[in-house]
């Protein structure tokens, strides 16, 4: 189980400053209670690619941002990551929803047919996410369960060692 | 048999040239940051050699004032201005309403207004003389917005719009010109394009900590 509660301690723990993004049914409770945290500064966007873009003008004018979005917003917006984040080396930890999880057939496909991704039982975007983070070089954890969430500051110390950003990938609903 | 009319521009505005438009801007900044991007870059470069210029070049088109943003939330006391084109700003028009939400004081908002992109052979962009920037942003919940095709009027208006508690958006009708893209290169005659973009990014972190 995930919660608010210990997703907080952990954004606090590592002194987030401004948490840029836009909220889905599994973060709801989580942007809920960042609306109204004295502590850390909420920044919804229209569309993921400003978030991005945003975080790393807060990193640059020395404030510490988390990027927060679903996995559809990581896919619409991969060329504002690849021109921001990426190819600015800023180390910036994007946390992003796995919608459709629960929906992946197991074990995965080695390779896609064309049917793997239009079944109706299984969510297209859960099946391509994986293969994304790959394909654009973003390290990233899965974390399903409070007692994993010192995975967040694995990427966290990761992003910052090798000055890159990198992710992790929330596959429960946060309570 | 007329379809191929509307995609032409009938368009008979008065115009700033590009020198119009940022000499002014130079002469009056001070230690604002200034993020460029697309056919601005190089213009701006040849004006400035500020070490708080940015160029928002081999990045990520459309994105240039979310960036804008994140600094000057981050530096609430020091101002930020960006000169965005007209093509980039419709790429992420949505970015106006998260700049009006966020309420950045210290920002101002440039828009070339040259109704093409400019840096690919000036090809109309879509709604080319029919959009109405400075509306849209007064309707995102810009507190401050205002569009000018003067060179006189925009330049006794500039002291005023850059004292204004922002964000402040300013749409300029400019002249389309015949920039090439930008690129990072160590032959660049801008400085700010001869290093890599993170190596600029890190540079502009660290001129920031310096002059806080």
């Amino acid at each position: 189980m995930l919660t608010t509660r210990r997703v907080l301690e952990t954004f606090k723990q590592l002194n987030i400053s401004h948490v840029v993004g836009l909220p889905d049914n599994s973060t709801a409770a989580l942007f809920h209670e960042l609306a109204d945290d004295p502590d850390i500064y909420l920044i919804t966007v229209t569309r993921e690619g400003e978030a991005f873009a945003t975080a790393a003008g807060l990193w640059i004018g020395g404030q510490n941002p988390l990027v927060l979005i679903q996995n559809t917003g990581l896919l619409e917006s991969g060329d504002a990551l690849r021109g921001t984040l990426t190819r600015m080396r800023i180390p910036v930890v994007v946390l992003v929803s796995y919608r459709g999880y629960k929906s992946l057939p197991t074990p995965a496909p080695e390779m896609l047919a064309p049917d793997d991704l239009s079944r109706r039982e299984v969510d297209s975007v859960a099946t391509l996410l994986e293969p994304t983070l790959h394909a654009w070089n973003l390290p990233y954890e899965l974390v399903s369960d409070n007692s994993e969430l010192e995975k967040i500051q694995a990427a966290y110390e990761r992003a910052q060692s090798e000055m890159r950003p990198t992710a992790v990938v929330i596959a429960e609903t946060i309570r | 048999m007329f379809d191929h009319l509307s995609s032409l521009t009938f368009n008979f505005e008065p115009m700033l040239t590009q020198h119009e438009f940022l000499s002014p801007l130079a002469a009056r900044r001070t230690d604002q940051v200034i993020v460029s991007t697309m056919s601005l870059v190089r213009a701006w470069g040849r004006l400035s050699k500020h070490e708080l210029d940015f160029a928002f070049a081999d990045s990520a088109m459309g994105h240039a004032q979310s960036l804008a943003l994140g600094i000057a939330l981050a530096q609430p006391q020091r101002g930020v201005i960006c000169l965005n084109g007209d093509g980039s700003m419709l790429m992420s028009l949505g970015s106006l309403v998260t700049i009006a939400q966020c309420r950045a004081r210290n920002l101002i908002l440039f828009v070339a207004q040259n109704n093409t992109y400019e840096v690919t052979g000036n090809q109309n962009i879509p709604g080319a003389g029919a959009v109405d920037f400075h509306e849209i942003a007064l309707a995102c919940g810009f507190p401050h917005a205002f569009h000018f095709n003067d060179a006189r009027e925009y330049e006794n208006s500039l002291d005023k719009i850059m004292q204004l508690q922002g964000p402040v958006f300013v749409s300029v009708r400019l002249e389309p010109g015949a920039e090439p893209p930008p690129n990072r290169k160590q032959t660049e005659d801008t400085p700010y394009l001869r290093g890599s973009l993170a190596d600029s990014v890190h540079r502009l972190k660290e001129a920031l900590r310096n002059e806080a």
